[in-house]
């Protein structure tokens, strides 16, 4: 079956569409508020008339580069290009500021095709297993892990834990508004029809990174934006970039295992996205470092561990997709979507009917590396220079992308205004010193840990034992309080010697 | 003899006239029409307006751009379409939930019959009762009279403002049925639940390949009419209840719209409709292929707005 599937993958046209598929990919990506989604949808039509596997390789080739290539303009710009990729810009643009823009992309690059390979295999070798396991998590089970997501983002994300738990309250808060998921009541809208929706999710996240940063430029005045024109010189061909070999790799195993795990298990969960997966492990990668300080700095793990996370998840989520045809976020509805148009419905059928085109269309996720590799590494020769580019120049542009990716995700100005709020609120943040990532989190999460409290509460008739009876919710939740108790016990100890010395 | 005045005139008024022409000019459509889909891009109703689009602008002999308003489970796309201009160039493909389901349970700025015209009505899945394979209940009636006698039922939606879920409400209303609704985001949220023993029942479509499996059971469909893949399973109707949940995707133009633009759009996305092209296309998408012309999709919407909003006013109280 592998060898068949194999046989299938060779044709110049699967070639053509891997490489188009993979370099719009790229390309979408890395532009802000375009997303992977939207690239998908505007090209079903093209492939109306394709045969199967040459149209479902140029889809799933654009689906891996736009992951990857939102963390192009994340390192360079710290303007995330997808959600996913702002876990990124943490430590990728530090070091982009340092003159080490060729190395956090090249870092990116590699974490991002171990991420992928990684959860292929999984797919390859477990997809049936895995599905029952997405099965298994109901609201009950979600419940807890989100509760889990939500303790380690405040817990391990550095600084304060006190700020980090504001901030993430700040953001479950702001995703109170809306309609009620359960009775579909409207709740602090005052009355407006777009507030309905709530905030949407790429526009609070454009204004919170993207547009704080050109308000924080802007209101710097000149002592703060001197050191960006010391940069300039710096990072064209790179004299403090660090070669990234096998060796950088291998240091990093650890964290790349890991993060690739958290993201393919997370994907295979329906509803949670990659954005969660690449916060958690970039927290779990610094609580493991053994200098946590260098991270938020520059630290290239910081840039290898959501990279291979949020990779990780393109494999994950297609599992429940393929074996029962249930897509775990926008991206795979999308594609199941493609996938009916040519004959190959998800489900339990599929793959038993179409084994070999599954296979095939496996075996190219893996194979679409190559042509991700080649373009990465050549895009970034040009890239690189965007860093070179003066503040005074680059920040207005930014300023227009911000608004230009906050209108095109609903086609509305009500999204212009959320960015434009969640810009100002950022930048008063970020000013006082806040860190924004818990209130991502906090907006991420709030919503469905709230659909799924609720939902489990219904079936148990309110009762609390819904909880107790499931050993994968009580397992979450025990896991989430052994860390809490860590945690003050470090504290108290760290006291305690404190006042004994 | 001419002076240079008379000449820009001359230049102007002849720009006013070719500006002005497709005013007047009976030749509808003179420009590009847009169709907005009150659905995200590469759903089930994007691929199927898409497809009718491709199919419709060569009989219309002018482009067809689909625009993606998603949002507020399309009633924010409704409310777009019902300010815009009635000139025949902005059309919308809506479903149940925002044309009789949303206006009946909330205000949301627009009344379907009044503030729009229909065109045509394509397709619409349907929309079953399911339970999971191991569950011991085999038919609707069974179900019902264990939910009765004491058991308490847990049925998944595809969310708060599904027109399933007030079928449902409607039922265990009228069989003093204990039910308990559970809403998620989504029916394929609503299928995993099912599917994963978290709930009993679920309301939603696209199952063929699941109960033709034997992981889930077919035990009732919402819809007016008997699924054609499964022909002897009832309706909610057939099984003795006055109740329907009749799933429609709806092509209209805000009110307003000439009767003559309107013919040309009629006929024009009804000759698409029936190609065999689109019904191949529909055919993979699981979907049916059923037609209503306007009048009779309006029959259908005002009779379950009137319907919904009876069932909402009863669950207020």
């Amino acid at each position: 079956m592998l060898l068949d599937a194999f046989h299938a993958l060779l044709d110049v046209w699967v070639l053509i569409a891997a490489l188009v598929g993979v370099a719009v990919g790229i390309v979408i990506g890395a532009i802000p508020g375009l997303g992977p989604t939207l690239a998908i949808a505007l090209l079903i039509p093209v492939t109306f008339t394709m045969s199967p596997i040459p149209s479902l390789i140029l889809l799933l080739g654009v689906y891996q580069g736009a992951i990857f290539g939102g963390s192009i303009s994340a390192i360079l710009l710290n303007v995330p290009g997808t959600p996913s990729s702002a876990a990124t810009a943490l430590d990728g643009h530090p070091m982009a500021r340092q003159g080490r823009a060729g190395e956090a992309l090249r870092i990116a690059l590699y974490a991002s095709v171990f991420g992928n390979i990684f959860s292929c295999l999984v797919l390859i070798v477990l997809a049936q297993p895995l599905a029952s396991l997405a099965l298994d998590f109901g609201p009950a089970q979600m419940a807890a892990l989100m509760t889990f997501a939500l303790i380690i983002i405040v817990l391990f994300g550095g600084g304060s834990i006190l700020d980090a738990a504001l901030m993430a309250l700040i953001g479950v808060a702001a995703g109170i508004i809306g309609l009620d998921p359960i009775e579909g009541l409207p709740r602090f809208t005052f009355g407006s029809f777009a507030a309905e929706d709530g905030l949407a999710l790429i526009p609070v996240l454009i204004g919170l990174f993207a547009m704080s940063e050109v308000l924080l430029q802007a209101f710097a005045g000149k002592q703060k934006t001197a050191p960006d024109t010391d940069i300039g010189p710096v990072s064209g061909s790179g004299t403090s970039n660090r070669p990234v070999g096998w060796l950088t790799l291998w240091k990093m195993r650890a964290t790349l295992m890991v993060s690739s795990i958290i993201g393919t298990l997370v994907g295979i969960l329906p509803g949670i996205g990659s954005t969660v997966p690449a916060f958690v492990s970039y927290n779990l990668a610094r609580s493991r470092s053994r200098d946590p300080a260098r991270f938020g700095k520059g630290e290239p793990e910081g840039v290898a561990a959501p990279e291979a996370a949020n990779n990780a998840v393109t494999g994950g989520a297609l599992v429940p997709m393929l074996s029962l045809g249930i897509p775990g976020d926008a991206v795979t509805a999308v594609i199941l979507g493609a996938f009916m148009l040519q004959g190959l419905t998800p489900g339990p059928f599929l793959f038993q009917q179409h084994g070999v085109e599954v296979y095939a269309i496996f075996e190219a996720l893996i194979l679409l590396s190559i042509p991700c590799v080649v373009f990465g590494l050549a895009m970034f020769r040009g890239a690189v220079h965007i860093i070179k580019i003066r503040p005074r120049h680059l920040f207005p542009v930014i300023a227009i992308l911000a608004i230009f990716g906050a209108y095109s995700v609903n086609n509305s100005l009500f999204d212009v205004a959320v960015m434009l709020g969640a810009g100002g609120i950022g930048f008063v943040l970020r000013r006082a010193g806040f860190p924004l990532p818990p209130l991502l989190i906090g907006l991420i999460l709030g919503p469905p840990l709230e659909q799924s409290l609720r939902q489990a509460l219904l079936t148990s008739a309110g009762s609390a034992d819904i909880f107790l009876q499931s050993p994968i919710a009580m397992g979450l939740l025990a896991v989430t309080l052994l860390c809490v108790l860590g945690v003050i016990i470090r504290r108290y100890r760290h006291t305690h010697q404190g006042d004994a010395s | 003899m001419r002076s240079p005045r008379n000449r820009w005139l001359y230049l102007l008024s002849t720009l006013l006239i070719m500006l002005a022409s497709p005013a007047w000019a009976s030749d509808y459509p003179a420009r590009p029409i847009t169709l907005i889909v009150p659905y995200g891009a590469g759903g089930t109703t994007d691929i199927s307006a898409r497809q009718l689009a491709r199919l419709a602008e060569p009989l219309l002999g002018q482009p067809v751009v689909i625009e993606n308003r998603p949002g507020g489970g399309g009633v924010n796309a409704m409310r777009t379409v019902s300010r815009a201009a009635p000139d025949g160039y902005t059309l919308i493909a809506t479903t149940s939930s925002p044309s009789f389901v949303a206006p009946a349970l909330r205000d949301t700025g627009y009344d379907t019959l009044k503030d729009f015209t229909p065109i045509l009505n394509y397709p619409g899945p349907w929309h079953g009762v399911l339970v999971n394979a191991d569950s011991p209940y085999h038919t609707l009636t069974e179900l019902l009279d264990a939910a009765r006698d004491g058991s308490r039922l847990t049925y998944a939606t595809a969310g708060a403002l599904s027109g399933a879920r007030l079928a449902f409400t409607q039922l265990g209303r009228d069989t003093d049925a204990r039910l308990q609704h559970v809403p998620f985001d989504g029916a394929a949220g609503a299928t995993a639940a099912l599917l994963g023993h978290h709930v009993d029942i679920a309301l939603v479509p696209a199952y063929r390949d699941l109960v033709k499996s034997d992981q889930l059971r077919l035990l009732a469909v919402l819809d007016d009419q008997p699924d054609p893949d499964f022909p002897e399973v009832p309706t909610l109707e057939q099984s003795g209840y006055d109740i329907q949940f009749p799933s429609i995707v709806a092509l209209m133009v805000p009110h307003g719209v000439s009767a003559k633009r309107a013919e040309t759009l009629r006929a024009a996305f009804s000759q698409a409709a029936s190609s065999p092209e689109f019904a191949a296309v529909m055919k993979k998408l699981n979907q049916p292929v059923r037609l209503l012309p306007g009048d009779e999709v309006e029959a259908v919407i005002g009779k379950n707005l009137v319907a919904y909003h009876h069932l909402a006013e009863t669950l207020k109280r």
